[in-house]
């Protein structure tokens, strides 16, 4: 009996992709020829049993800090998270004020993730000096992130009660120079992914996930967006200073007209939304109000009222890459806390990758994975590949790269002729 | 479909469960400066009407967007909580419904929903290698999370014999847990 | 000093043993145009077997325990190992989990720590500058 599949693996390269950079994901692919016949996906490298850490080890207040370190790159979503359900179940309130601080600096976070993102899905396809130009232009972000918190990546800024550094009047007007910043190149960034001729042959019905799809396997954030989709977790059920600006869920026929759900609508979407960011930023600015920046100063104090704390409770917010979620029991008397369960945007996108890879040509499976923008480190997850009976060649990241660069270049020279 | 009141939720569960519904809880917070509303709703059942309280909740909306399970240790009995969310996609009106599931701990058996919401397959794995759970008619078995050569019976959210006390590493010149 | 040029470009493999993903920016950040140590000759490779440097970040998971351990093995003599971030150096918030094989320099041995969460890519580029530095001093002393 003649196997009709040749089967071959990969081993993908997830996260902050750089060729050089092996990040502890795998996805194994089936191939027949040049297509995809199938897909699984492997996690688990990254899992350092936070949640147990946070349950048996921490109290509440240790508790935001290593949420923050889940993942580097949102690391403004899980502590806020977190510190909404702490709030909730121990019924703590907030200061006005706190609200707005929180929701600038996740805005400034989301400007930075999708800028990351987009270097990065440009350099999938080959085209490098974009990568660098893209990431060079987020610079000023990191350097806003710095002015305000003190870091450019573990910002450190949440607290169970409100938000531990206030953003004064003086430091206004620099954050007002960074947004014009962005507001000016913003034509130029729509140019340079939108209207170019190789990345729209590249993205364009590639990677699709259709809406019904979309839907049962429950994705999250701008990959259930560009599907057509309207969730977002600031419009449906709004935290923070959300619940006080209007705030519209994206979805790429505000520019297309049409929704085909592919890589090319998750470009429209996180790009929409960097210019979404910078409006909402700039009204928090104007409609801040004065007061207190966090309900209890005193740690003891805090933390005696956490220990009395009785109570469970959820809590959603919107991360750049999806909907995080946090729930918290406290049980009275108890220093830890009693269940705290995580829940990352990614471990709801990576049930979606076989179906959007699967009759695909191997050259598009490194965008098509890198489109759904997958944060490993927050889903504690690796992908992993199933062995065909026949045996497996692994083939490395840069092999799958060198097929992405070369399908690019061959359509470029077609372009040209 | 049409939006109920939380109230008018918990009423229709009560008609479809009937004694099968033993507590409901609404737990409602204003939020920011324009003081709207945050709304959870918890809904306790019994394992056997678990899954009619889920298709019930299909009726209620046309694909509801389950988020994950979370297990808690409660000495004799494992609770799981089953989020999902409703009324997605409107301004303001999405709904966190908490379905809450208490297994003991002679029989942790509990029927999958992968038919009915084919997104919690994730969920499911994880649910069975971190707690002990068997889900009963999963369509994939495998470990989620942890490695294949960590041993079968150590559940690491536990907090009985299986917990993975006997897997930590503790560095040398440190002290090793002081928690209670 | 007496050093007056670098005589050789210094490769660097990139290592994620289960990070966060901070210190991995911040590398990847070491790259880009503000920082660009690409014109000082350091290059991220995408083999062990070219590399002079390991760069590995992360608390070291149970599952990438075995492959640390390969990577060191084919990168070829003379090489040196930087651990990056608080996390590979001694486990940080996490130093007691079910899933970690402890920090980096107890499955290999390093040559260079980088501390902080993540450190800033100037750190980051200093600690590859002390690393380029005690490669070149035993090959200074050969040809005396």
């Amino acid at each position: 009996m003649v196997e009709e599949l040749t089967k071959t693996s990969f081993t993908i390269p997830v996260g902050p992709v750089h060729p050089a950079v092996h990040e502890p994901v795998r996805l194994e692919v089936t191939v027949d020829g040049e297509e995809v016949v199938g897909a699984d996906v492997f996690a688990g490298q990254v899992h350092r049993g936070i949640e147990w850490i946070g349950m048996n080890r921490n109290n509440p207040v240790q508790t935001v800090y290593l949420a923050e370190r889940i993942c580097g790159i949102c690391s403004a979503c899980h502590p806020f998270t977190f510190v909404l359900a702490c709030e909730r179940a121990a019924n703590i309130e907030v200061p006005k004020r706190a609200d707005y601080i929180r929701v600038i600096v996740a805005e400034i976070e989301r400007i930075h993730s999708h800028l990351l993102w987009a270097g990065v899905a440009a350099h999938e396809i080959g085209f490098d000096s974009v990568f660098y130009l893209v990431w060079r232009v987020r610079e000023k972000v990191m350097d806003l992130t710095e002015y305000i918190t003190g870091n450019r990546n573990t910002k450190a800024m949440y607290m169970i009660g409100g938000v531990r550094r206030d953003i004064t009047e003086e430091q206004f007007p620099t954050i007002r120079e960074a947004m014009d910043y962005y507001k000016s190149i913003f034509n130029q960034l729509k140019t340079v992914f939108l209207d170019d001729i190789t990345i729209k042959l590249r993205t364009r019905n590639v990677g699709i996930l259709p809406k019904e799809d979309a839907l049962k396997l429950v994705a999250a954030g701008p990959t259930v967006r560009a599907s057509g989709v309207p969730k977002d977790v600031r419009q449906d059920q709004a935290y923070g200073a959300y619940a006080d600006l209007d705030i519209k869920a994206i979805t790429p026929d505000v520019i297309t007209g049409k929704v085909v759900g592919d890589v090319y609508d998750r470009i429209i979407v996180r790009l929409l939304e960097v210019k979404q960011s910078i409006e909402i930023i700039e009204r928090c600015l104007e409609e801040m109000p004065a007061g207190e920046i966090l309900s209890e100063p005193k740690m003891v104090k805090l933390l005696t009222a956490l220990k009395k704390a009785d109570g469970s409770a959820v809590a959603r917010s919107e991360a750049p890459r999806g909907e995080c979620f946090h729930y918290v029991r406290m049980e009275e008397g108890r220093e830890t806390l009693a269940t705290w369960k995580v829940r990352a945007p990614t471990y709801a996108n990576l049930m979606s990758i076989p179906v959007m890879v699967i009759g695909q040509q191997i050259a598009d499976v490194p965008i098509t994975f890198a489109s759904i923008d997958p944060c490993f480190s927050c889903t504690n997850r690796a992908i992993m590949v199933k062995p065909d009976a026949n045996g497996s060649q692994v083939l490395e990241k840069e092999e799958l790269h060198r097929l992405s660069i070369e399908k690019t270049r061959r359509l470029e020279a077609n372009l040209a002729n | 479909m049409d939006i109920l009141t939380p109230e008018e939720i918990v009423k229709s569960f009560e008609s479809a469960l009937g004694n099968n519904l033993s507590d409901s809880k609404i737990y409602q917070s204003e939020v920011a400066v324009k003081r709207n509303l945050f709304t959870s709703i918890s809904l306790y059942v019994k394992p056997d009407s678990f899954r009619d309280a889920v298709k019930h909740i299909c009726e209620l909306q046309e694909y509801p967007h389950l988020i994950v399970i979370s297990p808690s240790d409660r000495g004799d009995n494992v609770e799981l909580i089953y989020h999902i969310t409703i009324y997605y996609g409107q301004h303001l009106k999405e709904i966190s419904l908490l379905l809450s599931v208490t297994l003991s701990k002679n029989n942790l058996k509990i029927p999958t929903i992968t038919d009915m919401i084919p997104g919690t397959i994730y969920a499911e794995r994880e649910v069975q290698e971190m707690m002990g759970v068997e889900v009963v008619g999963i369509p994939d078995n495998r470990r989620l999370f942890l490695p294949d050569d960590f041993p079968a019976g150590v559940c690491p959210w536990r907090r009985d014999e299986t917990g993975p006390e006997e897997m930590l590493r503790v560095l040398p010149g440190r002290k090793g847990i002081q928690h209670g | 000093m007496g050093l007056n040029s670098f005589k050789r470009a210094l490769w660097v493999y990139h290592l994620n043993t289960g990070s966060c993903n901070g210190c991995d920016i911040e590398i990847l950040a070491a790259l880009t145009p503000r920082y660009d140590v690409e014109r000082f000759g350091i290059v991220l490779v995408g083999s062990p077997r070219h590399a002079d440097v390991l760069l590995v970040t992360g608390p070291v998971t149970r599952q990438m325990e075995p492959r640390l351990k390969r990577l060191y093995d084919q990168t070829p003599d003379p090489k040196v190992v930087m651990a990056i971030g608080n996390c590979g150096i001694e486990g940080d918030v996490f130093h007691e989990s079910y899933n970690l094989a402890g920090p980096i320099d107890q499955i290999v041995p390093v040559d260079v720590y980088v501390p902080g969460c993540p450190p800033r890519p100037e750190a980051i580029i200093e600690g590859v500058v002390k690393a380029w530095l005690k490669l070149e001093k035993p090959v200074e002393e050969k040809v005396a």
